[in-house]
């Protein structure tokens, strides 16, 4: 596989994509998942990307503090950009809407579309985070997509309680996962690609990824879960998932400490 | 070693009273709506997480499987503090209910994290004595965004100014008292060193998705909340670098 890194890439980041689509089966069962669990899923894969996000900023401050911090406001505004411009938005509910009255929301075609495009700018962010992580170092980046593909079936299972409301069979459901995270291998190989080439810029690309990841999180996943399961259970699992994210990445790729 | 001792203290106690600068701020903030609460909110949980990738950076230097030792106690005690003052009666000055009890929790995770940040204070001093000038402005101006972000919860629930930067003051006290120890024992306190600093970056991180955050989505879109968190969050990491 060192011999090429490329399909490394590739694979691994296509497979942190295709894996999403298992977080889609458990709706498939005669008691399907219940928003409780969904919103503890939404948590699950905010933590992960919070981890992720802070093992690819500890990597550029090591190199480049000012650089890493002007990378991640470039992806945070970038990110903020995309929602407004998109209409993404407009997706969150009203602060105070209660729980019952996004059912009616959640069946609207637009709605529908909108969620689809906002996996796939979210996968696209994953896709430069594995692209880079592999410029760093290989191990890293396989740490990285597989990580990410846990996240994904966390993500997916969110995704498909809003598809399925949308009356989506599971497969359905299943198959649009995966379209929708077409973006994370394309963004692999391209920021893999191009990283080399712009090796001044590196640390730079690094916040970007982690700012969008971040950025991601604080305004997608989290609200989400919040509205669906008490902050306990919530707080808990982002902490433990950030922590293991760190752990997990200091046993595969420090062993000698 | 007489004088240096007391010079340790002296720069110790000048990095606490920094902390009382933070509530300084809120002395123009006038009206608290439902959306200024949010918004202190999301500051708050910015700096802390800021303040938490810090911690982290520096224990992993340690240890960092010692520091998630410690990250992973910092939760436990939130979770059984959490419990142990659950149903009870907490005043603390003019607050009352459930605002004094998460500002009482605020109050003592940032207390129990200065206690950390005083042994690294104790333990770099140990290292190297040219560098102590520098280390005492860099944590005194530290200090500063930790007193505003004890403000920012405190001040929209009620406390008065004096109140807010008495306990931002208060809150960093166990950094001059730890600092001389540490100095002084070096060799003893430096194992200890990666499970404090893991231990205050973990009851923080907890702090911030338990209490700060849904708080801030309540009243506030993802949006507003999301920004805030990042920008102080970009600036307490750069703050903690630069210095």
């Amino acid at each position: 596989m060192p011999q090429e890194p490329v399909l490394a890439v590739l694979l691994l980041s296509t497979l942190a994509a295709v894996v999403g689509a298992l977080g889609a089966l458990p709706f498939g069962l005669p008691r399907p998942p219940s928003s409780a669990v969904v919103g503890g899923a939404y948590a699950l894969a905010s933590g992960f990307m919070l981890g992720a996000g802070y093992l690819l900023v500890s990597r550029g401050l090591d190199r480049a503090t000012i650089a890493v911090l002007v990378g991640a406001g470039v992806g945070v505004a970038y990110t903020h950009w995309v929602h407004v411009y998109s209409g993404l938005e407009e997706l969150e509910p009203a602060p105070a809407l209660v729980p019952g009255a996004e059912a009616a929301d959640g069946r609207t075609i637009e709605r529908g579309y909108k969620i689809l495009l906002q996996s796939a700018l979210h996968s696209a962010a994953e896709g430069i985070a594995i692209g880079l992580a592999m410029v760093l170092e290989l191990r890293l980046g396989i740490f990285l997509a597989l990580a990410l593909a846990v996240h994904n079936v966390a993500e997916s299972m969110a995704l498909t309680e809003i598809l399925r409301r949308r009356g989506a069979t599971v497969a359905e459901a299943a198959g649009l996962c995966v379209v929708a995270k077409i973006t994370t291998p394309v963004l692999a190989l391209a920021s893999y690609a191009l990283a080399p080439v712009m090796t001044a810029l590196l640390p730079g690309a690094l916040g970007f990824a982690s700012g969008c990841l971040v950025f991601l999180v604080l305004t997608e996943l989290l609200p989400a879960s919040y509205r669906q399961t008490a902050k306990l259970p919530v707080g808990l699992m982002v902490s433990v998932a950030a922590g293991a994210m760190v752990l997990l990445e200091h046993l595969f790729l420090r062993p000698s400490g | 070693m007489e004088t240096t001792v007391g010079l340790v203290f002296l720069y110790g106690l000048v990095t606490a009273l920094a902390t009382g600068l933070g509530a300084l701020p809120f002395w123009f903030v006038r009206g608290v709506s439902a959306r200024t609460v949010a918004i202190a909110n999301a500051i708050a949980a910015g700096l802390m997480l800021g303040a938490s990738v810090g911690l982290l950076l520096e224990g992993a230097d340690y240890g960092m499987l010692q520091t998630l030792g410690g990250a992973a106690l910092g939760l436990v005690f939130i979770v059984f503090g959490r419990q142990a003052l659950a149903g009870r009666e907490v005043e603390l000055g003019a607050l009352r209910g459930a605002g004094a009890r998460q500002v009482l929790f605020m109050v003592a995770v940032m207390t129990l994290h200065s206690f950390s940040e005083g042994v690294a204070v104790g333990v770099a001093f140990g290292g190297g004595q040219e560098l102590a000038t520098l280390i005492t402005v860099a944590i005194a101006v530290h200090n500063v965004p930790e007193g505003l972000a004890i403000s920012a919860v405190m001040r929209p629930k009620g406390a008065s100014i004096l109140a807010c930067a008495g306990w931002s003051v208060f809150s960093s006290l166990p950094q001059p008292l730890m600092a001389v120890p540490a100095f002084l024992f070096v060799e003893l306190f430096r194992p200890v060193l990666p499970y404090g600093l893991g231990f205050a970056a973990g009851a923080m991180v907890f702090m911030v998705f338990l209490e700060l955050l849904p708080e801030a989505y309540e009243s506030a879109r993802a949006s507003t909340v999301g920004l805030w968190v990042s920008l102080s969050l970009g600036a307490m990491v750069l703050f903690q670098r630069l210095l």
